[in-house]
């Protein structure tokens, strides 16, 4: 007898996957505009999904920076670049046959062992409640807090790079 | 419980980084090449720190996430070398880079937080946060000289392979915490029995491997290579050769030796189709090559090859084998890489052609080239001769238990030779070669100087005298410091 959140589960993980590739390999439509929008469904889907596995702030955050915030910026640039070369670009067939073959076979791979995997072996060992931020935040600052600061160089890296790469040649 | 004087090294380079940022505010354009100085003698203070008495004590800390044992040591050591000698090849190097010198100081001081710390990572997450690191650092390296069609090429294909490489490896942890639980090496060392079968934490297993393969420019994900070691100015190439390959060999070595030693013992073939592989690919292109940073990018193939003929042994002394080549790679490329940043300005092109006259115009850079070459291509008394000779033996006392080393150690000798040809050819331009387009002396400023004596040194004295590096690189691969590491781990 499946649960009401398994149901969910399948909802929202099918709807990541067919967003998902919609974003790349949308046969209507080769306007980059639409593949951010559906990339903003995938985003939401997946969000869904870390409700599931009670990472409420994780969602939260997930909806609002990543399809927000991020998103938006990504609208921007897409709309200052030629969205017409895009649409006219054709696709060469060996590319398309060589990326199948890789994707097919990574496919293959990860059913294989998708389907080995046994529901409540270790992995099964679910814990509860480091979903909402209080938690979260204990674990973040205290087990995470090296991989959280070195974090924050890269963060500087790729502030002073954007900066480095997009401004004026200066004298 | 966070002790943070493990990661004293780490926090001053951190510190050294961030001065040069900020110090540029402060100095006229002029003082420029003092900037150079400055930061590279900051970073070799931190280097006679970590060498000498000060070193960081073994322990583990930061929830067993970060270890400074004697394999982090011996690492930490030679990256520290490395950005000293990058800083310093980059003084020279400066007029080519224009505009963001004492940003470039800064990235390179970053670059080498993410391989310090590389270097300790005892947890899946850390692996990946310090590789990444490095990686979004050499993004913005590769692509520094926005003038350059060549070298935006070299810094965008690094970015979009090295995303994917991300993507595959991020995953890949994902589904190794799916089954095991934990990321950290000690717990999934001590529950590799168990999860030798489960066919998810194998799965993960491989995709992690796929991203360090792509760090270490194994084949098959080698692809990239050659065109970002051509584009990319000069010491960003040369940083990215030794430091972004030796952070994903220390991982490697850490991961199959502490972390996994009985599943990759069972992944042997898949290790020795690897290297033989590595080393064809690399050997072959490199014959008909014409230009000497290409070269040195297919070189580099060969050489992660070689370094993995160490892992495959699955020993002691591979690993030791492993470290100590490293160890001379690091001096011989640097060496090289120094005195293409000393000869840009006087030679047009990174054409080998055009090394045509060096030997007149300037007999001691022209010596040192012609050394790091001889000991690249493993000719005695170098260094690069007894790490050849160290890793292939480590690979023939393997051989009883598995045949297909046979073939493997047939393949590197064939590659050892193949290279005595494209080594010697870029010799050959340098004495003998035809038509030099100038017969100019070439000055060497004291910075190249400096980074020339030290490399060169290294080459020749642990060829002659390799038991010094050898004793440490042992010890710094004794199995003893793992598993009290593991038993630590578990008893958390």
């Amino acid at each position: 007898m499946p649960q009401f959140t398994d149901l969910l589960f399948f909802a929202f993980a099918g709807m990541a996957l067919l967003f998902g590739f919609l974003t790349v390999a949308n046969p209507v439509s080769r306007n980059p505009v639409t593949s951010a929008m559906f990339l903003v469904l995938t985003i939401i889907s997946l969000a869904g999904l870390y409700l599931l596995l009670h990472a409420f702030f994780l969602a939260a955050v997930q909806v609002l920076v990543y399809a927000g915030a991020v998103m938006v910026l990504f609208l921007f640039v897409i709309m200052l670049l030629d969205i017409k070369e895009e649409e006219r670009r054709r696709l060469k067939t060996f590319t398309v046959g060589v990326g199948s073959v890789a994707v097919a076979a990574l496919l293959g791979i990860l059913t294989v062992s998708a389907l080995s995997a046994k529901p409540g072996s270790p992995a099964g060992q679910t814990r509860l409640a480091v979903g909402d931020t209080a938690e979260l935040g204990k674990v973040l600052f205290n087990h995470w807090l090296l991989p959280f600061e070195i974090l924050s160089v890269l963060l500087l890296v790729a502030m002073v790079g954007v900066i480095l790469l997009s401004k004026k040649d200066l004298k | 419980m966070n002790d943070y004087s493990l990661i004293t090294l780490e926090i001053l380079a951190v510190i050294v980084g961030l001065g040069a940022l900020m110090v540029d505010l402060w100095i006229p354009a002029s003082a420029r090449r003092a900037l150079g100085y400055g930061t590279a003698a900051a970073l070799g203070c931190l280097l006679a720190f970590a060498a000498g008495s000060l070193s960081p004590q073994a322990g583990l800390g930061f929830h067993n996430t970060f270890v400074v044992d004697d394999l982090a040591r011996y690492f930490k050591t030679f990256f520290l070398f490395g950005a000293f000698v990058v800083v310093l090849m980059t003084v020279d190097f400066a007029p080519k880079i224009g505009s963001g010198l004492s940003e470039f100081y800064a990235l390179v001081c970053f670059a080498l937080v993410g391989m310090l710390f590389a270097a300790s990572a005892n947890d899946l997450v850390m692996l990946f946060v310090s590789l990444e690191l490095i990686t979004v650092t050499f993004y913005v390296l590769n692509s520094f000289q926005r003038g350059r069609i060549a070298s935006l090429e070299a810094g965008i294909k690094y970015l979009i392979l090295g995303a994917v490489a991300s993507g595959f490896m991020v995953f890949g942890i994902a589904l190794v915490f799916g089954s095991a639980n934990s990321t950290n090496f000690g717990v999934i060392a001590s529950r590799q029995a168990e999860l030798a079968h489960s066919t998810v934490f194998l799965t993960g297993l491989l995709l992690v491997l796929v991203g360090l393969g792509f760090k270490i420019a194994a084949f098959p994900f080698q692809a990239w290579a050659p065109d970002v070691y051509q584009g990319s100015p000069a010491p960003a190439t040369a940083f990215l050769a030794v430091g972004s390959k030796a952070a994903g060999f220390v991982l490697l070595v850490r991961l199959v030796t502490q972390a996994v030693p009985q599943i990759a013992a069972e992944w042997n073939r898949l290790l020795v189709v690897m290297a033989a592989g590595t080393i064809a690919y690399g050997s072959l292109c490199a014959l008909p090559q014409r230009n000497l940073k290409r070269l040195m990018g297919y070189s580099s193939i060969a050489n992660a090859g070689y370094l993995l003929l160490g892992v495959v042994a699955m020993s002691t002394s591979g690993s030791t084998a492993v470290l100590y080549y490293l160890g001379g790679y690091f001096f011989t490329v640097l060496a090289a890489f120094t005195v293409i940043c000393a000869i840009a300005e006087h030679v047009e092109g990174d054409d080998i052609a055009n090394l045509a006259g060096l030997g007149q115009r300037s007999p001691f850079l022209a010596a040192a080239l012609s050394i790091a070459f001889v000991s690249l291509a493993g000719i005695p008394p170098m260094v690069g001769f007894f790490g050849k000779v160290l890793l292939l033996r480590a690979v023939f006392e393997g051989a009883a238990a598995h045949p297909s080393f046979y073939l493997l150690i047939a393949v590197a000798v064939v590659g050892v030779v193949l290279s005595l040809y494209y080594y010697f050819g870029v010799i050959r331009s340098i004495y003998w070669g035809a038509n030099p387009s100038s017969l100019a002396p070439i000055s060497t400023s004291l910075g190249t100087k400096v980074a020339l004596a030290a490399c060169i040194g290294g080459i020749v004295f642990l060829g002659v005298a390799p038991s010094s590096l050898l004793k440490i690189a042992d010890q710094a691969v004794q199995p003893k410091s793992a598993t009290a590491a593991a038993q630590h781990a578990a008893a958390h």
